[in-house]
């Protein structure tokens, strides 16, 4: 199969995915208890405003109906209304969306190098104290959820030392450095979090690969140690890691309502939280399928830098 | 002295007959100044002459206060909790949301931390003999933020759309059988009519702050509050995005004094300990509302002031009157019994908090009859009052609640305490959506459960809770409670003009609920807002409204 034979396949089964997602998301919303107008009027309001209000947001219509309704708009790219607030979802999820890229952007490029540079120095230095040290640290990061790291930083670097904001949100007219200050505090919980995963693999990958037979060669034909750490060790060693930091993408982007409450951020994964808790079905369903977007592109770029970094796999290359 | 008489003579001489029952009681030392200023608002007699006659009685003065700081302009930010829904007056019905409405909207009068109504876009009120009609006198030369004018077709309009059961209206609960769509009158531009479905003797707290719904918006509103923010008050909308924030500025056209803030910043947020970290932080000078339990890193931090006000918020734990084992009233009397009261306060609020006497009379209402013993934690009582009711040996129950503030805390404390009456109680905490579910009887853990705990926010004035949960046809009664006798004092209460007949019918409604124990009412908590100690001259509510017009911040 050619390598667009191949894209167009993997684009395909994406949209149907997709298209799975959002029916699971609706049967899910069903099982939530309670209905928009309830949690907007809230417990005590008449029921006849609510009836109301139900009707006017158009949710007392028959399931179906609303769904069909849903996905009619959402094919042709329009995102409908949110009930809860009254206004189109589109720039909600937009904001979301871009705010949490920012802060995954940030969070990236703090941990992939940390990760990598710190699996691959332990792989190196196998059964020393050093690698001891990481990988418990690693582990121990890990474990620790995000709330708790996060009040801890924010205690120290926010409130004692007063270094960092405390809030990821920088003010509306930020230029792009003062916005990555605002977000390095907010990204170091899931630093934490990330950091012991990535090292692990890259550990793992990395002593297997100082053990292969073209290692052994690479180093008895007499390259220089560099040479062969960069060209035949990395290159190999870090192919799963690829994948385990693309598999991270869905929880970096979506996953981190922790994190964006804690340090008040705009990001998608509280916007789907609140959605949820409003039985604002349009902004939910939106919400999720930007999120699932986002990781099925993560995955086939995984995928294609795989496919890359490994000729065994490059496309085409079996026929 | 001599003066003085004169004065309260010619008072009297102008006065009705319900302002001069008010005098009197006040005379002769039936009620306390803070009562006659409170009691004397409610039926319309203005602020200054009543303190005018409580300085001629020899009382000092105290009224709500106005005194400017000294420091004009600034910006003052304050953390919210993020408003649940789009800001529309008619649907809003969450804290975020009714803060937000009211920075730039005023309402006909203001309900102020000692519960005092004091007179906004009403200028004075009157009811008839009976309570049945109220007329209201309109504030004239006031102009909405559009450049309108206000008039009593606005006020009217306001009313009938938050009165119409055809509009999603919040406040139809608060409105139903008290006010109908219609009768809201027009008599003049700046005379209104409120023709009341049945007397009331506390209906201006119906169209003040309490009822958080009715700020006053321009008769051909169209639904897009969240636009424009029209309102008519000292600050008007600068920029409100929607989940994040808002702010507002000085409304150079407002027909009081201007306010002092060149500028307020309102800040969301989704949960509490953000904001606490926020204030520490330096981020926000003020946090609106402060829950005890999840404030309590500021409650002794000695860089921040908290403002306290009594209010009437409470949890409300009701036992099913027709559903074993509570159809006993003496099981009843015996689980109220077992609570050690002020331990809970001490534990759950640090002290933030009135003691409940199991009726919704919370001490801060003013018609609250003082001389109703107090029920305190007795064992030995109520193993008595379990073996009398045949079960000495206790039962198996399920309390079911919701998971808010410190609900799940204050059932563990009860779960604790009646096992000392060999109660094995099971705990049920739900999510408030799962909790409240439909809201209607049948489709409702709240109104189902053989015992339940639910939150009751801050209101003025008694009357709600008095009715929806305990009347037999109440709306909320979760305790299924049916009583002829109460039913038919709650509509005294409700009907009575004057406080000393108020306070006479709150005793027989305190004894009899205290006697039959449908619902444990064990406390009502403190309304709380923190500031850092740079800012002065803020005002809260125990609605968790805030008025900023008069708040100043030192650089």
């Amino acid at each position: 199969m050619s390598f667009s034979g191949l894209l167009l396949k993997r684009l395909l089964l994406s949209v149907v995915t997709l298209w799975l997602l959002s029916l699971i998301v609706f049967a899910g919303a069903q099982l939530l208890p309670g209905d928009v107008g309830r949690a907007i009027l809230g417990p005590l309001a008449d029921a006849r405003a609510v009836a109301n209000l139900n009707h006017q947001l158009g949710a007392d219509r028959p399931l179906v109906v609303q769904y069909l309704d849903w996905i009619g708009h959402f094919v042709i790219g329009d995102m409908s209304m949110s009930y809860t607030f009254r206004s189109p979802v589109a720039p909600f999820i937009i904001n979301a969306m871009l705010n949490s890229l920012k802060l995954a952007a940030v969070a990236f490029a703090l941990v992939v190098p940390l990760g990598i540079g710190g699996g691959v120095w332990a792989a190196l230095h196998v059964g020393r104290p050093l690698d001891r040290l990481i990988s418990v640290i690693g582990l121990s990061a890990t474990v620790l959820p995000e709330f708790v790291t996060g009040i801890v930083l924010i205690m120290i670097f926010g409130v004692w030392l007063d270094w960092l904001p405390i809030t990821a949100t920088a003010p509306a007219d930020a230029d792009p450095l003062t916005q990555i200050y605002y977000l390095l505090l907010p990204s170091l919980p899931l630093v934490f979090v990330l950091f012991g995963y990535i090292a692990r693999m890259a550990r793992a990958g990395t002593i297997e690969a100082l053990d292969a037979d073209y290692t052994r060669t690479a180093v008895l034909k007499g390259l220089p140690r560099r040479t062969v750490l960069w060209r035949h060790v990395l290159r190999n060693a870090l192919l799963p890691t690829i994948t385990v930091i693309a598999t991270q993408m869905g929880y970096l982007i979506g996953g981190l309502v922790v994190v964006e409450v804690l340090f008040h951020y705009e990001g998608i994964g509280s916007l789907i939280y609140i959605a949820a808790r409003g039985k604002d079905f349009p902004m939910l369903e939106a919400g999720i399928l930007s999120i699932g977007i986002v990781y099925t592109f993560a995955t086939l770029a995984a995928d294609l830098l795989y496919s890359a970094l490994n000729p065994r796999i490059r496309f085409g290359a079996v026929e | 002295m001599k003066k003085n008489d004169k004065f309260i003579d010619s008072v009297r001489r102008r006065s009705s007959e319900l302002d001069n029952h008010i005098i009197d009681e006040f005379a002769a030392g039936h009620i306390d100044r803070r009562a006659f200023l409170r009691h004397g608002s409610i039926i319309g007699m203005s602020l200054p002459l009543l303190g005018g006659l409580a300085g001629a009685f020899g009382s000092s003065l105290w009224l709500p206060s106005t005194a400017r700081a000294a420091t004009p302009g600034g910006t003052i930010r304050v953390a919210t909790t993020v408003p649940a829904a789009a800001i529309d007056p008619v649907t809003v019905a969450d804290g975020g949301g009714l803060l937000m409405l009211q920075q730039t909207g005023e309402f006909l009068a203001i309900s102020g931390p000692d519960l005092i109504l004091k007179p906004v876009l009403a200028e004075s009120w009157k009811p008839n003999q009976d309570g049945s009609v109220w007329t209201f006198k309109i504030r004239q030369g006031v102009k909405f933020h559009n450049g309108k004018t206000m008039t009593a077709a606005d006020v009217v309009a306001t009313f009938d759309r938050l009165a119409d059961p055809a509009n999603s209206s919040n406040a139809l609960s608060a409105f139903s059988g008290v006010l109908s769509k219609g009768n809201t009158k027009k008599v003049d531009d700046y005379t209104v009519e409120f023709h009341l479905d049945a007397p009331n003797g506390n209906f201006p707290y119906y169209v003040c702050s309490d009822n958080y719904n009715t700020i006053i918006i321009p008769a051909d509103y169209a639904g897009d509050f969240e636009k424009n923010f029209v309102g008519t008050g000292p600050f008007k909308l600068d920029k409100y995005t929607p989940k994040v924030g808002a702010s507002f500025v000085r409304n150079d056209d407002y027909w009081g004094p201007k306010a002092l803030p060149d500028r307020t910043e309102f800040t969301f947020y989704a949960d509490m300990q953000p904001q606490v970290l926020a204030l520490q932080g330096h981020q926000v000078d003020i946090i609106n509302q402060l829950p005890a339990i999840s404030g309590v890193a500021l409650l002794n931090d000695p860089n921040v002031n908290i403002m306290s006000l009594k209010s009437s918020a409470h949890t409300q734990i009701h036992m099913r009157n027709d559903q074993a084992p509570f159809t006993d009233k003496r099981v009843r009397q015996a689980v109220a019994l077992c609570i050690d009261r002020k331990k809970l306060i001490k534990g759950l609020f640090k002290d933030r908090a009135d003691i409940g006497n199991d009726s919704p009379f919370a001490p801060v209402f003013p018609s609250t009859d003082k001389n109703v013993k107090q029920r305190h934690q007795d064992i030995a009582k109520a193993k008595e009052l379990m073996a009398a009711a045949g079960m000495p040996n206790g039962f198996k129950v399920k309390l079911t609640t919701e998971k808010y503030l410190e609900i799940p805390e204050y059932a563990q404390v009860i779960q604790q305490a009646v096992k000392a009456i060999g109660i094995d109680m099971e705990l049920n905490v739900e999510s408030q959506d799962a909790y409240y579910g439909k809201a209607v009887y049948g489709q409702s853990d709240w109104l189902d459960s053989v015992m339940g705990g639910t939150d009751y926010g801050h209101r003025g004035v008694p009357n709600v809770t008095l009715a929806a949960p305990l009347k037999s046809d109440g709306t909320w009664n979760g305790a299924h409670f049916k009583n002829k006798d109460y039913d038919t004092l709650v509509g005294q209460y409700i009907g009575a003009l004057d406080l000393q007949s108020q306070r006479g019918t709150a005793g027989k409604i305190q004894e009899l609920l205290l006697d039959e124990t449908p619902i444990l009412w064990t406390y009502f908590y403190d309304f709380l807002t923190a500031t850092t100690k740079k800012v002065s001259g803020v005002r809260a509510t125990a609605m968790a409204q805030l008025f900023l017009e008069n708040a100043s911040i030192k650089s």
